[in-house]
């Protein structure tokens, strides 16, 4: 009788033991669809051939402040590819579902492409909208999401703050006052880049939209170059969305080396490639140089440079009650 | 002066010069040749002539004026039109904007309302009874519950004086729920008897729906009516097959359901309880209890729709204990261990003449089970073998019983709704002001239990216990709702051997057949 347990147990596991597809979880910032619907492809492709697996990416999308608190509170992302560092700082430091040194186990910082922040206006520019004083015109309009949520908004703030601070010879209270009247100039504030580009391009809401480079190009091909121009301020910030594997749900999901090969294959010739197709700018030095001509010259700042990294920016700015609280009123 | 008197009266002087000068050009050129310059002077009229000459000059360079004022005020009005134009498009331009950010606002707080919606926990109440679930469904609290109210009415078998009546059957709350999201509990205490018992109280951990890992007091797997749900079962009382198998106890199991339960297992290890015994919440003795089944429904997933409510499989149990009375079976309707007939009245006991009956050495079980659900046909069938090692602490002798029991039931949704081991949902709830009835199920079954013929004398008194018994039954289910259903059934068991003197179970009862009518109201949600 008892043999004829153990047999009983034996034979259901094996027959349990199928093999099944390999499913990941992509939690992304709110621009990055069009990325990782060819870039996923591509994976997926690769790691056909090299391993016979089927591997299917799902895409979560959203503000980045925003998808980060969801994969805090128990969004079981594989992995992670935010807006910016402090997001994902914020997921090890709360939820522990990877190391508090998850920037050093990639290339650049984790960070496999770069951005910056430039403005879309309407074709022709009619409100003459050259640099960031014109944006703070009290006849100009501006679109941009909420710096709550968003981690666009975020960079299009501090790109504002930062050229605040070099045309005033970093006077804090002026370059305050410029946000400020940034703000005031904004009649909506979507969570996400996205949904600003919506605002601008779809419900034709304001005469300028401060948006990732990469979104300002996909919205003028996507709606058409009739329709919009892209202006390059004299000087933006360098934005540096980075990606990590989050570990213990990579784990959790036995899903460790898909994810880990996902994140690398990002470094890849292809991954790069696909990256300046989509308007990023490439770390890769010769497929950057490939996509050179598509972007504008702009003189760049960094985060580390102007404020002190992100976690002093977010703590002074965006924390509860920080500068962005204090002068902006809906 | 307003521009447009202005403009008039400029016209109008207009009309009164304009002809002037024409009589006067007229005048002059009456001759028809071409005027010289009169001299000023004539004899006598040369200071009329340029009296009107100056008059006429002044007159042509008021006009002059005049037309440049027009002109003027011409190019002013346009202007002016050009000016309020642009205004009026700025303003309009201006209202556009406005009522898209309005729109835009409105559009934003509508997904931000969603979100906020789909964040919020649920609360829902109805026919699966209260449940309370966060948003993302990871903890999840029900409140169910069972309440059964039974009459038995037995006939012919005066010498029985307390068996008609009402009794409440079953009264449980169950509570039940999940927490974070792979975690699951229940607890269901009956209240239905004479003490307050605990049923169920188990956690159960969801690896995989084919890998699951149950922990606490439940339903040993063994028995195919067994496992059946206590509202689901087509009678009041389960068949006497069940007098073979164990109810529940307190055990660790690994289980689950393999390709949608095309194939479900479980494998565990209980303190092990006797044939139809609900553990007594501790282990009794050392000796552990091994139980295994294995169930297929081969064609669940295909599209053969007559064999896919066709489930085959086989379960056991072994146990080798020491002596212990709790190993024995149940005492239900009597004061010994033994088996009761579907009236529950105990038919048969461990009640030698000498000493009492322990049980001692290997116990073990198999039944192999089956049945089939097929629109409102119903089938289901079992066998059951319950080996049980005893010893007579009278004087020690030993026997390996041999104790096996089957039964086939069978049942027809007359209103036409489909049977399954789930139980039956009427697709017309009852509500008689529309002429809906529920659904109407007959139901029928036969079941055979045989004792060892090892059992006599040592074991069990010949004379009042039975060494067999047959029990046929037919009935009535009315499912009111999905919450609501109504029993009528009627049992008629022969016994073989026993009936002898006696005035307690199970001479009492084995004395004529047992014959009972059943009713039950049932509530469940």
């Amino acid at each position: 009788m008892k043999t004829f347990f153990k047999i009983l147990l034996v034979g259901a596991l094996a027959v349990a033991a199928d093999a099944r597809e390999i499913k990941l979880l992509n939690v992304s910032y709110d621009p990055t669809r069009e990325l990782y619907q060819d870039y996923n492809a591509a994976f997926a492709k690769y790691w056909q051939a090299k391993t016979g697996n089927n591997v299917v990416v799902a895409q979560s999308h959203g503000g980045s402040g925003k998808q980060a608190q969801s994969v805090i509170n128990g969004l079981e992302a594989d992995v992670v590819t935010l807006a910016l560092a402090y997001d994902i700082d914020a997921i090890a430091r709360q939820a522990q579902l990877l190391p508090a040194d998850w920037q050093k186990r990639l290339p650049h910082n984790s960070t496999p492409y770069t951005s910056t922040i430039v403005f879309l206006v309407r074709k022709g520019n009619p409100k003459h909208i050259k640099d960031w004083d014109d944006v703070v015109r009290t006849n100009v309009v501006v679109v941009t999401p909420n710096p709550k949520t968003s981690g666009g908004a975020r960079w299009n703030y501090l790109a504002a703050w930062a050229y605040a601070l070099d045309k005033y010879g970093h006077d804090d209270a002026k370059a305050r006052d410029f946000v400020k009247q940034l703000f005031k100039n904004v009649p909506v504030l979507d969570s996400g880049a996205r949904g600003s580009t919506t605002t601008f391009a779809e419900r034709g809401i304001g005469d300028v939209l401060l948006a990732w480079e990469n979104e300002a190009y996909l919205a003028s091909k996507q709606f058409g170059a009739d329709k919009f121009d892209i202006v390059t301020p004299s000087l933006s910030i360098l934005a540096e969305p980075p990606v990590a594997v989050v570990d213990k749900m990579a784990k959790k999901h036995g899903t460790t080396d898909v994810a880990q090969a996902y994140v690398e294959y990002l470094y890849s010739d292809e991954g790069q490639d696909i990256a300046g197709r989509n308007f990023y700018r490439p770390r890769d030095a010769k497929v950057a140089a490939k996509y050179a001509s598509q972007f504008s010259p702009v003189k760049l700042v960094t985060v580390d440079e102007v404020f002190g990294g992100w976690q002093k920016a977010q703590k002074t700015h965006f924390a509860d009650n920080g500068v962005f609280d204090q002068i902006f009123q809906p | 002066m307003k521009l447009n008197q202005l403009l008039l009266v400029s016209f109008a002087g207009l009309q009164f010069i304009l002809p002037a000068l024409a009589a006067d050009e007229t005048a002059t050129n009456s001759t028809g040749a071409a005027q010289a310059e009169i001299p000023a002077y004539t004899a006598g009229g040369g200071t009329a002539q340029s009296g009107e000459a100056a008059e006429i000059e002044a007159l042509k360079k008021e006009l002059r004026e005049l037309g440049q004022q027009v002109q003027t005020l011409q190019q002013q009005r346009d202007l002016d039109q050009q000016t309020n134009a642009a205004t009026a498009t700025g303003q309009i331009q201006d209202l556009d904007q406005k009522v898209r950010i309005l729109g835009r606002q409105r559009e934003l707080d509508q997904e931000a309302a969603v979100a906020a919606a789909k964040a919020a926990p649920k609360l829902t109440v109805g026919s699966s009874g209260f449940t309370a679930m966060s948003a993302d469904s990871n903890f999840v609290f029900s409140l169910k519950g069972v309440l059964q109210v039974d009459s038995r009415t037995f006939f012919n078998d005066t010498a029985i004086k307390n068996n008609d009546g009402f009794l409440l059957r079953r009264a449980r709350p169950i509570f039940q729920g999940t927490v974070d999201r792979d975690f699951d509990f229940r607890f269901t205490p009956d209240f239905g008897g004479s003490t307050v018992q605990i049923f169920d109280a188990y956690g159960n951990y969801r690896y995989q729906p084919w890998a699951q890992l149950r922990v606490g007091k439940f339903k040993t797997p063994e028995g195919l009516e067994q496992l059946q749900e206590d509202v689901n079962t087509s009678f009041n009382e389960r068949s006497l097959v069940t007098d073979l198998v164990p109810n529940r106890d307190v055990g660790i199991q690994l289980w689950g359901d393999i390709h949608g339960g095309v194939l479900s297992y479980a494998a565990g290890i209980f303190n092990g309880v006797g044939d139809a015994q609900n553990s007594a919440n501790a282990a009794v003795e050392n000796e552990v209890e091994f139980a295994g089944r294995l169930f297929v429904q081969p064609f669940k997933n295909s599209d053969l729709a007559p064999l896919q409510g066709l489930g085959l499989g086989v379960a056991g149990t072994s146990q080798n204990g020491t002596s212990n009375p709790r190993d024995l079976p149940s005492t239900t309707g009597g004061t010994l261990p033994g088996y009761a007939t579907d009236g529950q009245q105990q038919f048969f006991a461990y009640n030698p003449s000498n000493g009492v009956v322990a049980a001692s050495g290997e116990h073990w079980r198999l039944s192999p089970q089956a049945y089939y659900y097929y629109g409102p046909l119903s089938l289901l069938g079992e066998y059951a073998i319950s080996d049980q090692e005893v010893r007579s602490t009278f004087n020690g002798a030993r026997a390996d019983l041999h104790n096996t029991a089957w039964e086939i039931s069978g049942g027809w949704v007359l209103t036409g709704e489909k049977a399954s081991f789930a139980g039956i949902t009427p697709l017309h709830p009852f509500d008689p002001h529309n002429g809906q009835w529920g659904a109407l199920q007959v139901v029928g079954r036969y079941a055979e239990l045989d004792i060892d013929n090892s059992a006599f004398p040592v074991f069990a008194d010949p004379v009042r216990s039975a060494s067999a018994a047959q029990a046929w039954s037919a009935g009535l289910n009315w499912y009111l709702n999905k919450n609501l259903r109504i029993n009528a059934s009627f049992s008629h068991t022969t016994f073989t051997g026993g009936g002898g003197a006696g005035t307690v179970a199970p001479a009492i009862v084995t004395r004529q057949p047992e014959n009972v009518f059943f009713t039950r109201v049932q509530l469940s949600f």
